[in-house]
């Protein structure tokens, strides 16, 4: 099993623990929000005690964090309240300082947490992708442009985009009053947190402040409301579809069937190519893609779709 | 590059197992929690199916429609989850 549906859970209801994981600096405290049991990706609450100190360094994998409260200082420059940092596998940030302390969320995407100390970036870190930006003050609110979108009184702000998946992570805000007659669920994986402000959905009812989900795809939620207005921080790990509904009651099997039915009547000829092909690694020529039993990540710069991989020789008994 | 290969320690491993096992308490008490909150669901749902056929359903942003007494699907005789 990859992540469980955490839906929903409170970060208040437990305590901050000591972060004890090999390099790893003291003073840093977490709450584990969700843990991917296969490859150790998780989500945590963190709390940056007064006078941490962590020096230069990198994560084995790629994380995101933002800033809460408090503020840090990476290098020379101090990062304060809606500071979002996208951090690939292997790029080194500065030594990271918080002298009055903060409370941030910490996303490690595809693997466990690392902290592995060092002055430059791995051999394989792709610094380019490095973004950091402050989403209170850089940003500013827009609509959805979902289509179907959500009700009217639901905005966002980017923080980062993955061109390949679509997937991506975002501040959502729900005015006051606003509220959402339809049930939803989605193709991909979505994860949220109540930074501030209370929501209703009618299958979990009131998500408060630190309020926190995990919801693997196709599961129902909604209707929706919120009295008093929510700032919440959102991701995705692929494109967010809105599939609109009002059976309260179908199951995660019956909304993947209906969402493939949609998916056929949407896309007729990639759903036919797909299914009567017999390709199963349909390759993106704008990306580098690899294939299962260790083939190296590779590149047809030719957009050359159809290719042909030699076959391993079959070892003799 | 969205993780770079590494050997994971004994104390990494230790830790993956120990919050592994928190989550599965954690889920638990999720699913505790949401069976008893199924009498304040159930009104809830009530209140939806009534709403949409009186003010409407939401179809795309702030289009709706009422949606017909005979389109209003039946509690089927499974168990109603909402945590899976």
């Amino acid at each position: 099993m990859a992540r469980p549906h955490i839906e929903p859970f409170v970060d208040r209801d437990v305590s901050f623990k000591k972060m004890t994981l090999p390099g790893f600096p003291k003073g840093m405290q977490y709450k584990m929000l969700s843990l991917d049991t296969d490859n150790g990706a998780c989500s945590m609450t963190v709390l940056f005690e007064p006078g941490y100190k962590q020096p230069p360094g990198m994560s084995y994998t790629e994380y995101e964090l933002f800033i809460m409260t408090g503020s840090i200082t990476v290098g020379d420059k101090v990062y304060g309240p809606g500071s979002y940092f996208f951090v690939p596998a292997g790029v080194t940030i500065g030594a990271l300082t918080s002298s009055r302390g903060a409370t941030g969320l910490l996303f490690y995407n595809h693997g466990e947490p690392s902290f592995v100390e060092s002055d430059s970036d791995h051999p394989r870190a792709e610094r380019n992708r490095l973004a950091t930006i402050n989403a209170y003050d850089d940003l500013q609110w827009s609509s959805t442009n979902f289509f179907p979108a959500t009700a009217p009184g639901c905005f966002v702000k980017i923080l980062h985009f993955d061109p390949r998946t679509f997937g991506f992570t975002f501040l959502y805000c729900m005015t006051p009053n606003f509220w959402q007659d339809n049930i939803s669920y989605h193709d991909c994986v979505e994860e949220a947190y109540h930074i501030w402000g209370t929501s209703w959905m009618m299958q979990f009812g009131d998500l408060p402040t630190g309020g926190y989900f995990y919801r693997p795809p196709y599961i129902n939620h909604g209707a929706f409301g919120c009295k008093l207005g929510t700032l919440a921080i959102g991701r995705t790990d692929t494109q967010l579809y809105n599939h609109f509904h009002f059976n309260p009651w179908t199951n995660v099997e019956e909304n993947r069937e209906r969402a493939a039915s949609r998916l056929l009547h949407r896309n007729p000829e990639l759903y036919k190519w797909v299914n009567n092909h017999g390709h199963n690694h349909p390759v993106d020529f704008d990306f580098d893609h690899g294939h299962q039993h260790g083939d190296v990540p590779h590149h047809h710069g030719d957009g050359q779709v159809e290719h042909k991989h030699k076959k391993k020789p079959r070892r003799r008994r | 590059m969205k993780s770079i290969p590494h050997r994971r320690s004994r104390e990494v491993v230790a830790w993956l197992r120990k919050e592994d096992a928190e989550q599965k308490k954690r889920y638990r008490k999720i699913v505790q929690e949401q069976d008893a909150l199924e009498p304040k669901r159930n009104k809830w749902v009530a209140d939806f199916l009534e709403r949409i056929q009186t003010r409407g359903t939401h179809i795309h942003y702030d289009q709706m429609r009422k949606v017909r007494p005979e389109e209003i699907p039946t509690k089927p005789k499974r168990k109603f989850r909402v945590v899976f």
